[in-house]
């Protein structure tokens, strides 16, 4: 039956569904998991490196972890490739935005610009949807710390927590569980560890697997953001006694 | 001879343009109005070549309309300046520029700071805390110099404006008019009742 | 101005049009990166696009590379920058200053307004004031300053040079930058 409905991105089919749309949602769902939560004192992304091999080159640039400008991160779940365009275009929006206006972006604003971008490859014929899910953390001086997920249709929205990629339906009631209004920043990095490590497929935790980044506020007020190295993310997962020697937990 | 003033205080910005509208040495209008709001916090006042100004001006103020209708927010002052300074200075070097100098004055919708940017046809832009175009330049900032501080109150704005305003007719070779004056203060901008009748005499 | 593994670089703040002074806070050095400074002198209207189409690209080149960048590296991109504009230029000459982040080396040059570089052991100067700052640091300078003897000899040479010059002046920006250590530092002046 879709066959003759899922060639094509621009048609729908005829019980209301946009097939590529829905495939492009589940090849993000094999991808590996990226959560985000919102605390009162800043905001903690957090992503599951699926391909790790002996092998492989173990640099320091984020695979699944980017800034966008100087006041907000993202991380990505679903093809890299795709998401590499997708943010290069981001880039280029916020800086366009301060070179005309001598302001950072509003956070709102880039995460519609880009969801402006992906509702256009859901309607233009020819062409296939990005196959990339983005969680949003940002801070702007009208709306403060926020946090943005977005998908392949174009849609988006703000949450005080949200995930996306593999086990993203676990890691969301797990996400429910556990959140508490009003955490500090430090809670929230270790409730991040604690999903992941629950989610992901090994329960074996360490720093080549996951990737971690944290956007805050110092003391004089201005904000930064942070890609955290692997020392540090060991350091935490040691802390909440989920790091790789540890003995398995459940 | 058209006079652009501006005046930022404590938690207000003056903006005050010159009625005449002037072609030639023909006065065609004394009730003109050069100045544009461009969202509830910031107010434009412009003078230059006839046509340029107000194809600008009402260019400009589309832009911020649009910008808030778009994102339900106001560009703040900064921005706006930052703005129209880029699209001057766009013209600038375009086949046939726009000649228009402007003064830009609001608050800031979140700090509720008051500010006040300066900008002449070339898009030089300069935040400054007092500030006039064309003639008035050289009959005010002398006095605004001398009495201006930045925790003035509203009352004392507007007596500072009067002291130069005075000056103005009492200096300019030609009348001016009399003076459209306007606030702007974090609950948006107000017009105010400036005596255009009062007669100063020449030493 | 370059000293002993530290480098100078500073302005004078006057925004005027020709005798007539609109603004005594007018900066025209701008920071690109942890050490790496633009000092930009010409119309105004140029300084302020020139300043922030660098800011756009350096930043662009900071996120796409995951590194800041390195003064020679953006002096190049300055001269590139301005000779794409080479028959209808910005009208500034600019001057660089920054230490290489890998051998921490001073680096100074200046450029013409479209783009041919002048590298240079000592000082740069451009702006109105050319002439009379080339003289105080031709007099001035010596190699192998210190930090403080270099902030002396800086503040001293812009401040009696812009006194002798009437378009500029009203306070003056002096950066002291060293190995991982900026000074910024505000100089009153003669203001009048």
């Amino acid at each position: 039956m879709s066959r003759r409905y899922d060639s094509r991105t621009t048609i729908f089919s005829p019980d209301g569904r946009l097939y590529q749309v829905e495939y492009a949602l589940e090849a993000i769902s094999h991808a590996g998991t990226a959560i985000g939560i919102l605390a009162k004192d800043g905001i903690v992304l957090a992503a599951e490196r699926k391909v790790t091999s002996k092998l492989l080159e173990q640099d320091t640039s984020a695979e699944k972890l980017y800034i966008l400008n100087d006041n907000m991160i993202c991380a990505v779940a679903g093809m890299t490739a795709d998401a590499n365009i997708l943010i290069n275009y981001a880039r280029q929006a916020a800086q366009r935005y301060l070179l005309t206006y001598n302001e950072d972006i509003p956070c709102e604003q880039l995460v519609r610009r880009l969801c402006d971008l992906k509702q256009g490859y859901t309607q233009h014929g020819g062409l296939r949807p990005f196959g990339v899910s983005f969680i949003y953390a940002g801070w702007d001086p009208q709306r403060q710390f926020q946090l943005y997920l977005s998908n392949p249709s174009g849609n988006y929205g703000g949450w005080k927590a949200t995930s996306s990629g593999a086990n993203h339906a676990s890691a969301q009631s797990l996400l429910k569980q556990d959140y508490k209004e009003d955490c500090t920043l430090e809670e929230a990095c270790g409730m991040a560890v604690k999903v992941l490590s629950k989610t992901m497929d090994s329960t074996k935790l360490g720093s080549e697997k996951i990737e971690f980044a944290t956007v805050g506020q110092t003391k004089d007020g201005k904000i930064y953001h942070r890609l955290w190295s692997a020392d540090e993310i060991d350091a935490l997962l040691k802390k909440h006694d989920l790091a790789k020697d540890e003995t398995k937990e459940e | 001879m058209e006079v652009l003033l501006g005046i930022t205080g404590k938690d207000f910005t003056l903006i005050a343009a010159s009625k005449a509208a002037m072609r030639g040495a023909t006065i065609l209008k004394a009730s003109d109005d050069k100045t544009r709001q461009l969202n509830k916090h910031t107010l434009m006042a412009y003078s230059g070549e006839a046509g340029d100004t107000v194809q600008f001006a009402d260019y400009i103020q589309a832009n911020a309309q649009l910008y808030s209708m778009r994102n339900e927010s106001d560009l703040s002052p900064s921005a706006l300046a930052h703005f129209v300074r880029g699209e001057l200075a766009t013209s600038l070097r375009s086949r046939n520029p726009y000649n228009v100098n402007l003064l830009l004055g609001g608050v800031d919708p979140i700090t509720h700071k008051s500010s006040l940017y300066w900008l002449d046809y070339l898009a030089s832009l300069a935040p400054v805390p007092y500030a006039a175009h064309g003639y008035a330049q050289y009959y005010c900032l002398s006095i605004l110099d001398k009495h201006h501080h930045p925790d003035i109150t509203l009352g004392q704005g507007i007596k500072l404006l009067t002291l130069c305003v005075d000056e103005l007719k009492r200096r300019l070779p030609i009348d001016f008019k009399g003076m459209t004056v306007k606030a702007v203060t974090k609950d948006g901008v107000v017009d105010i009742q400036f005596d255009d009748d009062k007669v100063v005499k020449a030493a | 101005m370059v000293g002993k593994d530290c480098v100078a670089i500073a302005c004078d703040l006057r925004l005027g049009l020709q005798a007539l002074t609109v603004s005594n806070n007018f900066p025209k050095i701008f920071q690109y990166g942890d050490n790496v400074f633009l000092g930009l002198t010409g119309l105004a209207t140029d300084v302020a696009t020139v300043s922030d189409l660098f800011r756009y690209k350096v930043n662009m080149y900071r996120l796409r590379e995951e590194r800041q960048i390195a003064p020679r590296t953006f002096a190049n991109l300055v001269s590139s920058s301005l000779y794409e504009r080479r028959f209808g230029p910005w009208f500034v000459s600019p001057v660089v200053a920054g230490l290489d982040p890998k051998t921490g080396q001073p680096f100074i040059c200046g450029f013409d307004s479209i783009g041919c570089i002048d590298f240079a052991k000592d000082f740069i100067v451009s702006g109105t004031a050319t002439e009379q700052l080339f003289g105080m640091c031709e007099s001035l300078w010596e190699p192998n300053l210190g930090p403080d003897q270099l902030f002396e000899t800086i503040s001293q040479s812009l401040l009696n040079a812009v006194d002798r010059d009437a378009l500029s002046g009203w306070g003056a920006h002096v950066y002291i930058i060293e190995k991982d250590k900026v000074t910024k530092r505000l100089l009153k002046g003669r203001q009048d």
